[in-house]
């Protein structure tokens, strides 16, 4: 197990129970820049782990720390004011809004979206507006879902859905990102691109918990792994090391890998 | 009572819930919020405007708090009573605004249908309280002594009869005229070119007006062979509306809804001037067809006619609504309506993204319910009495049926829908006549039932409503163009 010394985010001791269900049990992480891998079974507790994390569910105990702050039992949109958004494994798209709404809403600190501003200060968010349109345009180009920009989100296929929860994250230019599973279900040439575009926002500065199945693929792109199981930490480290560690072996990714 | 008259105090009526259903349209079609306690806030908002303007000691039965007396505090100024009276308004939207956010600080978070029933809670509360204590606004004997403002100016016209009837009577044809030349483009797909049926409408108006000012002033003796006559007129509209029924009917369509539309087109034009013309043919009465056709011009207010007050009151809360509409319209039209929105479509969405929700929703139903109180004081200074009764629960649910037949989360919707509601609700009394007077309570029933089977078909084959959700544009100003 190999210690992070400058933690981005810091958790300790977090607990969750769901009536019986322990789904986390004093769980105890350390996250530093650049990207990390979150692995384990299905029920491993990695989703509930993201949503107290970001304060969408109040942890029973326990206590996180962002960039040297605490931040624990914060609402979700202070965590996120903060500079740590995550991505939802079930997209959660706007169904009614168009795809375009859907991501100009991504961006932080939009001077238009205070009242005062909204019914005084018609000019100064105009200009602002024409920002946030020009960088969801470009994030859909990139994503490949331009062409239904103006196609309600509740139109989207699966796989769109979750290029747009991913798109929706990526504008909000946060400083963390949690992401849930983006690549279930996107088709290879994307996946790659999108990877690709992790590894560039990485170089960036942008830090990522990467929750995935695919082993692989945490293999390639993630400098450190952290495996979860039963609401805990099973081990963390080297994802060679990891890979060859008996009790993930065991509890995670079966024999013949 | 001519026609105009009862529309005059109708579409009042309907400026005045419109209003109400813009503010339930901000919390209920752009955030999502529930709030079976819309009423709540009319009511504040016409009680506190009431209180507010009403100077103290003008009735004896009166035994509740002692007024302001804003109304009387500019007297020096003049219009100074309106000044007053509009500053008691704002106080009375601002006790609106501050009692919702009481209401919501512990109840919004709850989840959709216990937010809706909480708040209908709390209203009907608010309501008993307003009803029991007498020592607040009087209680169950309501309020009397409601400002109206500017109520002393009116009638107002100048000294000469003919000058006024020009002076309000081409306005109102012009806006008749225009009414038939929107009606007009209803109709378009049955083939009728707008500006056909549009110009007939017009002209056969225009042919009314001229008859009428020519009739009044004696000219039709001088002019000999241009006589305009009864007979001439009549003849003249009837060709009109023939020759637009006859191009609607040689059209090939199946386009119902327009059929629809020009036939009630055409009844409503055959009611609304047909009844009076038949008096004049008859009995040479001209009374009804000069109110119905110069709507806002009463030849009977004043001395010499001029634009009465229940027309000024319309046209004053007409002013209100546009005022609102704009005001919501550049609200939802707006980064932040795009929050708001995404609020009511899945509020931890923009939560997630760090937009704090709960400020949204607590400021959404504080702007809708300072519209509601808004609606409340004018509400209070177009009946002239208030008491708790008007404040039902009723009228929350009224609203919700309007805003659902119109298109929700649609600013014109809610509009149409209060029409249609009302509409349906006041206008089929004239029905009345044709029953035995022992089953009017039968009717009101009825004209609910009616109501009800709307709300049903129109939820079963078209669930957004009549016009269903607006379209939003965010107004880039100088600095973008739009890029696609
Ligand atoms: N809201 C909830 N109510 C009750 N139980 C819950 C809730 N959310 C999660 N759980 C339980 O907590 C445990 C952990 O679930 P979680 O979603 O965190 O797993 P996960 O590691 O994300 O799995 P997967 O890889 O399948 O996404 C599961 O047993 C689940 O049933
Ligand atoms: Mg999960």
């Amino acid at each position: 197990m190999t210690e992070i010394h400058n933690p981005i985010l810091d958790v300790q001791g977090l607990e969750k129970h769901f009536g019986g269900i322990t789904a986390i049990g004093g769980l105890d992480m350390r996250v530093g820049e650049g990207i990390t891998g979150l692995i384990g079974p299905n029920g491993a507790g990695k989703t509930t782990f993201f949503n107290c994390v970001t304060g969408a569910l109040t942890p029973d105990a326990g206590r996180v720390e962002f960039a040297d702050g605490d931040i624990t039992g914060k609402r979700p949109s202070a965590v996120a004011q903060e500079g740590l958004v995550r991505t939802f494994q079930i997209p959660r798209e706007l169904p009614e809004m168009t795809v375009r709404e859907n991501l100009q809403l991504a961006p932080r600190g939009q001077s238009g979206e205070r009242l005062t501003q909204a019914w005084l200060r018609g000019d100064e968010f105009a200009t602002d507006e024409v920002r946030v349109r020009e960088k969801a345009t470009e994030m859909a180009e990139f994503l490949e879902i331009d062409h239904v920009l103006d196609a309600k989100a509740g139109t989207l296929s699966g796989g769109q859905r979750k290029l747009l929860e991913l798109a929706r994250v990526l504008l909000t230019e946060p400083d963390m990102i949690l992401l849930d599973e983006p690549l279930a279900g996107v088709n290879p040439t994307l996946e790659q691109k999108i990877l690709d575009r992790i590894h560039d926002l990485e170089s960036q500065g942008y830090s990522f918990l990467f929750i995935e199945h695919d082993i692989d693929v945490i293999m390639e792109t993630c400098e450190r792994v952290v495996v979860m199981h039963q609401g805990q930490v099973l081990t963390s480290g080297e994802p060679a090391d990891v890979k060859s560690d008996d009790r993930v072996i065991e509890a995670y990714l079966g024999e013949e890998v | 009572m001519a026609l105009a008259d009862f529309f005059i105090s109708l579409l009042t009526f309907v400026t005045i819930y419109s209003l109400f259903g813009l503010g339930l349209n901000v919390k209920f079609g752009f955030t999502g919020l529930i709030d079976f306690g819309h009423v709540a806030y009319f009511m504040i908002g016409a009680y506190v405007t009431v209180f507010v303007a009403m100077p103290a000691g003008l009735s004896e039965t009166y035994e509740g708090l002692t007024g302001l007396g804003l109304a009387t505090a500019f007297a020096g100024v003049p219009g100074g009573d309106l000044l007053g009276w509009l500053v008691a308004l704002v106080v009375g939207m601002a006790a609106a605004a501050l009692v919702s956010l009481l209401v919501g600080i512990p109840t919004i978070r709850l989840r959709e249908d216990y937010l809706a029933i909480t708040a209908l809670g709390i209203a009907t509360i608010l309501n008993a309280v307003f009803h029991n204590e007498r020592w607040l606004f009087n209680g169950a004997f309501g309020i009397r002594e409601v400002h109206e403002p500017l109520s002393g100016v009116f009638p107002i016209g100048t000294g000469s009869f003919q000058l006024n009837l020009l002076l309000f009577g081409l306005p109102s044809v012009a806006i008749l005229g225009y009414a038939a030349y929107r009606t007009a483009k209803v109709v378009r797909p049955l083939g009728v070119r707008p500006a056909l049926l549009g110009t007939g409408a017009t002209l056969a108006l225009a042919g009314s007006v001229v008859f009428v000012i020519t009739t009044m002033t004696g000219l039709v003796v001088d002019l000999g062979v241009l006589a305009l006559n009864v007979d001439n007129t009549i003849a003249f509209v009837l060709l009109v509306g023939s020759v637009v029924a006859g191009r609607a009917a040689l059209t090939e369509t199946d386009h119902i809804g327009a059929l629809l539309a020009l036939a009630s087109a055409l009844l409503f034009t055959l009611w609304y001037l047909g009844q009076p013309l038949v008096a004049l043919v008859a009995d040479g009465e001209t009374a009804d067809l000069l109110l119905n056709l110069f709507w806002l011009y009463d030849a009977t207010a004043g001395s010499a006619g001029g634009l009465d007050y229940d027309r000024f009151f319309f046209l004053f809360t007409l002013a209100f609504l546009v005022g609102a509409y704009l005001w919501v319209e550049r609200t939802v039209n707006s980064p932040y309506g795009r929050v708001l929105r995404a609020v009511r479509e899945d509020e931890s969405v923009p939560e997630a993204l760090g937009k704090p929700t709960f400020r949204y929703k607590i400021q959404s139903l504080m702007f809708g319910s300072a519209l509601a109180g808004a609606a409340g004081g004018l509400w209070a200074a177009n009946i002239g009495f208030i008491d708790p009764t008007q404040f039902a629960s009723t009228v929350t649910f009224f609203a919700y049926t309007a805003v659902i037949i119109g298109g929700t989360a649609n600013n014109r919707g809610v509009v149409l829908g209060t029409a249609v509601f009302w509409v349906i609700n006041s206008g089929t009394r004239f029905l009345d006549d044709f029953f035995p007077s022992e089953y009017a309570q039968q009717l009101a029933a009825l004209r609910l039932i009616l109501i009800g089977a709307l709300l049903i078909v129109i939820l079963y084959y078209r669930p957004e409503g009549m016009l269903g959700e607006q379209d939003y544009d965010i107004n880039l100003g100088r600095g973008g163009a739009s890029d696609d």
